[in-house]
C-alpha cells in the first residue's frame, strides 16, 4: 500500500510512472488518476474509440500492482451477472439435505408450535454468504487490498443497470436484500468507467464520478506514444506517419483513425521494413488505419497529397503542427 | 476561499453548466487537496469534477480563464506572485496598459507601477520632484499606497459583494455599480483626504496628494474592469434566457437566421426532456427461453420441484414512430425546423424512422444517424426539396417502402401544409395508414383558417388522421409532442 501512496504522491510522479509503464498521458489524465485516488471517486472516461480509455485502467492496475477486475457492459446486463447470484444448485441440494435431517432436528418435538420453534432455532443458512456467488462488482468490493475495477463501455448497458451502479459508485457498498449491506474492505476499489458516448449517461451517474474526456492526442503526444509503444520504428518514419494520421483526422471520415490504429500502422510499417512513406505503400496499408471501404475510397484521392505533405514536412521546414 | 469557489460555481451555472450541490462538495474536496497554488493544476482538477460533457468542458475553460484572471486567487498564491514580480515590473517599465499588468500578476515593483499610473494620469501637476511622502491616513489611501495590489483586490471583491454586484443585469448598470463599489471602498474618505493634503503647505503631503490622485484614477479603471468582467459572467445569460423565451413564442418562419443555433439547442433540449419524461418501457417475453435461476428461486417454496415457470424477457422501448416531413418550396421556411425537430427526436427516441419528400419520398433515417444535425438537414434539403409538392406520390412511395411495417403500435407523424398543387390527394393511402397504425398525427405549419384555402387538401386529409394540429412555433411543438409522447408511450 505504501508503494501506491508514494506513486500517487503527486501528479508528476504518476505521470512518470505511467510513462515507465509505456502509457504516455497528458497532465489531465494524470490529474484524474491523482484525484480518483485521493478523493476516492470513480472516474468516468469518455472519448472517441481507440484513444486508450480501457488501457488507462489496465495500466493503472499494473502500475499500482493491484488486481484488475473488469466488467464488460452490454445490453441486458443485470445484477445477476454484475453483482451477485445465488448458487441455486447448492441451495437445492441444501433443501434436500435439510429434508432428510429434518427428523433429527425436530426429534421429540411436541406439537406444531414447538416444531416451528425448533425450526427457527436451527440456523438459517439458505440465504447466506456460503450460497452467494459473487460477480465482478461484489468481488471488487471484497478485495482485501483494493483493486482496480473497470466497467467497460458503460454506455452499452441499459438505464436500469446504471441505476444499479449508483450505490456502489457513491458509497462503495452493495445491498443484498437477503443478507444486508456489503461494504468495501479497507481499501475501496479504484473505479474506472468508460463510455463511447453511444448514448448520454444519466446525470445521476455523472454526478458521482470525475469526468475525464480523452481527445485525440496532438502530434507531439502521439509521437511520444508511438515511441513508447513501437520503440523500434525509426524517428523519421514515426514523425511522417504521425503527421499523416493527424491530417487524416481532419478529413470527413466515418471512422477516424485513433491511436490504436496509429500503433497498428506503425507496427505494420516496421514489419515491412519501411524507411519512409510513399503513396503506393500507403495505399496498400490503408486498410490498417481505415475500417470502412467507403472511407478508403474517399481517402484514395488524397493519398498522394497527404503523403507528400507528411514526407516533405521533415526536419527542413517548420514543424507540421505544434 | 470557499466563497471564491461558490462564486465560481455560480458563474458556471450561469454559463449553463449544470452543477449539483454534491459536485460543489466534490469541488471543495478537490480544492482542499490541490490548493490554489498551481493554476493549471487547479484548472485540470476542477475540470474533472465540475463539467460533465465535452461541451461543458469548453464552457468551463472560458469561464475559468475569465473568472480567475485575477480575483483573490493571487491573495493565496504567494509563490506565483513572487515569480511574476520581475516580469511585471518590466512590463510596466515599457509603459504597457495596466490591463496586462493585472492579468499577469500583482506584485509589481514600485518603479514599474508608477509609470503605469502615469499613463492614466495626464492632468498637469506641479512638479514636486521625488522625495519623502507623508503617511496616508484613511484605510483606502493606505491600501492604495501599499506595495502589491493583493489587499486592494480583496477589498474590492468585498466591496463588490456589499454592492451586490452579482445582481447586475444590463450593461447600463455598469457605471452605477462601479460607483457603488468605489463608495463601498471608502471613496469619500479618500477624496476628503486628498483635498486636505493638497491644501497643506508641506511638500511631502502635497506629493502624497498627487500620488493618491493618480492611484485613485487607476483604481477606478480597475474597478471598471472588474465590473465588466463580472457583468460578462453574471449577466450575459440572463439576456440569453430572455431571448430564448421570446424565441419560443415567435413564429418559426420569422426567426432570424442567426438564431438558428439557439433554436436548435432549445429543440434538442425539448425533445430530450419530453423523451425522458415519457420513457416507460415494456417487457417482451422471449418464447421458449427458460429463466433458470428465477424459476429455481421461485420454486424453492415448492420443495424445489419445478412447478412455476419463469421465462426470459427483454425490455423493449416505446413503439415505433414514423415521421414524414414535407420539405417542398411551400413550407421551405418551416422545413428546417421540422427537420431539426425530426433529427432531435431521432436522437432521443430509439425507434424513429424519418422520411422526407417534396414529390418522391425517401427515407432519411440513416442520413440522420450518420451525419451531424447541420449536415443532415442540409443534405436532406439538397436532395429532396427540389420538386413540386405531390402528396399523392409521396404516400404511394411510403406504401411501397414500409406500409408492411406499420402496425398497431406505430405512430405516424406527418409534417406538412397539405398543399397538393391540385393533384390527386390519394386519401385512400392515408386511410390505409390510418387503419393500420395506432395514431396518425398531422402537424400543419399554417394557421387553421388557411387550411382549406387554395390547393390545400386539409379537409380531405383530416378525415383520416386522428389529430390535426397547427404547429408553427416551438410552444406548439412542445405541447403537441408532449401529448404525443404520452400517447405513444
Amino acid at each position: 500500500m505504501a508503494d501506491i501512496e508514494q506513486l500517487a504522491e503527486s501528479v508528476d510522479s504518476l505521470k512518470d510512472s505511467f510513462e515507465a509503464h509505456r502509457y504516455i498521458c497528458s497532465n489531465q489524465i494524470a490529474t484524474a488518476v491523482y484525484l480518483a485516488f485521493h478523493l476516492r471517486k470513480p472516474v468516468l472516461i469518455e472519448g472517441p474509440p481507440g484513444v486508450g480509455k480501457t488501457e488507462l485502467a489496465k495500466t493503472t492496475a499494473e502500475m499500482f500492482a493491484l488486481p484488475l477486475i473488469r466488467l464488460q457492459c452490454y445490453e441486458g446486463l443485470d445484477e445477476a451477472k454484475a453483482i451477485y447470484e445465488w448458487k441455486y444448485g447448492k441451495q437445492l441440494l441444501y433443501t434436500q439435505v435439510l429434508k432428510e435431517t429434518l427428523d433429527e432436528v425436530l426429534q421429540g418435538a411436541q406439537g406444531f408450535a414447538e416444531s416451528v420453534t425448533r425450526l427457527h432455532e436451527f440456523g438459517d443458512i439458505f440465504f447466506s454468504e456460503e450460497f452467494l456467488e459473487p460477480r465482478p462488482l461484489l468481488k471488487a468490493l471484497r478485495e482485501e487490498d483494493g483493486c482496480v475495477l473497470l466497467l467497460d463501455e458503460v454506455d452499452k448497458s441499459d438505464h436500469e443497470f446504471e441505476s444499479l451502479l449508483l450505490e456502489i459508485l457513491s458509497d462503495f457498498q452493495v445491498s443484498i436484500p437477503e443478507i444486508g449491506t456489503v461494504k468495501a474492505h479497507r481499501e475501496p476499489p479504484i473505479v474506472f468507467l468508460t463510455s463511447n458516448n453511444t448514448r448520454e449517461i444519466s446525470d445521476a451517474l455523472k454526478r458521482r464520478c470525475l469526468h475525464l474526456y480523452i481527445p485525440f492526442p496532438d502530434a507531439d503526444l502521439e509521437q511520444r506514444i508511438i515511441h513508447a509503444r513501437v520503440p523500434d520504428i525509426p524517428p523519421e518514419l514515426r514523425r511522417q506517419l504521425v503527421t499523416f494520421i493527424q491530417d487524416l483526422r481532419d478529413l470527413d471520415l466515418k471512422k477516424v483513425p485513433a491511436i490504436s490504429e496509429t500503433i497498428d500502422w506503425a507496427r505494420t510499417l516496421l514489419l515491412l521494413h519501411t524507411e519512409s512513406l510513399d503513396p503506393d505503400l500507403v495505399r496498400d496499408t490503408l486498410n490498417v488505419i481505415l475500417k470502412f471501404q467507403e472511407d478508403i475510397e474517399n481517402v484514395d484521392a488524397e493519398i498522394a497529397t497527404l503523403t507528400n505533405k507528411a514526407v516533405r514536412a521533415d526536419g527542413v521546414g517548420p514543424k507540421a503542427r505544434p | 476561499m470557499d466563497r471564491t469557489l461558490t462564486h465560481f460555481i455560480a458563474a458556471l451555472r450561469n454559463a449553463e453548466v449544470r452543477i449539483s450541490p454534491a459536485e460543489t462538495l466534490d469541488a471543495m474536496n478537490a480544492v482542499e487537496l490541490v490548493g490554489y497554488r498551481d493554476r493549471a493544476f487547479l484548472k485540470d482538477s476542477l475540470a474533472l469534477v465540475l463539467p460533465k460533457t465535452a461541451d461543458e468542458k469548453e464552457t468551463f475553460d472560458t469561464t475559468f480563464d475569465q473568472f480567475f484572471s485575477f480575483e483573490d486567487v493571487a491573495g493565496q498564491t504567494v509563490a506565483v506572485e513572487g515569480d511574476s514580480d520581475g516580469e511585471d515590473g518590466e512590463a510596466g517599465g515599457e509603459g504597457q496598459g495596466q490591463g496586462e499588468g493585472l492579468g499577469g500578476g500583482k506584485g509589481s515593483g514600485s518603479k514599474g507601477k508608477k509609470s503605469k499610473y502615469a499613463a492614466v494620469e495626464e492632468e498637469e501637476e506641479e512638479d514636486l520632484g521625488p522625495g519623502a511622502m507623508a503617511e496616508p491616513r484613511s484605510a483606502l489611501a493606505r491600501l492604495l499606497m501599499q506595495e502589491g495590489t493583493t489587499d486592494l483586490t480583496v477589498r474590492m471583491a468585498e466591496a463588490a459583494e456589499e454592492a451586490d454586484l452579482t445582481q447586475i443585469q444590463v450593461f447600463t448598470q455598469k457605471g452605477l455599480y462601479t460607483r457603488k463599489i468605489m463608495d463601498a471602498m471608502g471613496l469619500a474618505g479618500l477624496v476628503a483626504e486628498i483635498g486636505e493634503l493638497r491644501a497643506s503647505p508641506h511638500i511631502p503631503e502635497r506629493r502624497l496628494a498627487q500620488e493618491l490622485r493618480r492611484r485613485r484614477d487607476w483604481l477606478r479603471e480597475l474597478v471598471r474592469d472588474y465590473v465588466e468582467r463580472q457583468f460578462l459572467l453574471h449577466a450575459d445569460v440572463t439576456g440569453r434566457r430572455l431571448r430564448e423565451d421570446l424565441l419560443q413564442k415567435v413564429k418559426l418562419s420569422n426567426v432570424e437566421h442567426r438564431n438558428f443555433r439557439l433554436i436548435q439547442e432549445i429543440v434538442l433540449r425539448m425533445a430530450k426532456k419530453l423523451a425522458a419524461l415519457h420513457s416507460r418501457r415494456r417487457k417482451v417475453f422471449k418464447r421458449g427461453q427458460l429463466h433458470v435461476s428465477r424459476t429455481l428461486r421461485h420454486n424453492m417454496s415448492y420443495d424445489g420441484s419445478i412447478f412455476d415457470l419463469h421465462w426470459k424477457s427483454v425490455k423493449v422501448d416505446r413503439p415505433k414512430v414514423f415521421a414524414i416531413c414535407d420539405v417542398s418550396g411551400s413550407v421551405a421556411a418551416y422545413a428546417r425546423f421540422m427537420l431539426m425537430f425530426l433529427y432531435s427526436l431521432d436522437e432521443v427516441m430509439p425507434k424513429v424512422r424519418s422520411f422526407a419528400f417534396s414529390s418522391d419520398l425517401a427515407e432519411v433515417t440513416e442520413l440522420f444517424e450518420r451525419n451531424k444535425i447541420e449536415d443532415a438537414i442540409a443534405k436532406t434539403l439538397r436532395d429532396y426539396s427540389g420538386g413540386s409538392t405531390d402528396y399523392g406520390q409521396a404516400f404511394q412511395d411510403f406504401r411501397k417502402l414500409c406500409m408492411d411495417e406499420v402496425d398497431n403500435r406505430t405512430t405516424i407523424i406527418i409534417l406538412g401544409d397539405a398543399r397538393n398543387n391540385y393533384g390527386d390527394p390519394r386519401t385512400d393511402i392515408l386511410k390505409e395508414m390510418y387503419d393500420r397504425s395506432k395514431r396518425v398525427i398531422w402537424l400543419n405549419p399554417e394557421s387553421r383558417n388557411t387550411w382549406n384555402v387554395g390547393d390545400a387538401e386539409m379537409r380531405k386529409y383530416s378525415a383520416y388522421v386522428h389529430q390535426a394540429e397547427e404547429c408553427n412555433s416551438l410552444m406548439h411543438l412542445n405541447r403537441i409532442v408532449g401529448n404525443l409522447l404520452r400517447m405513444v408511450a
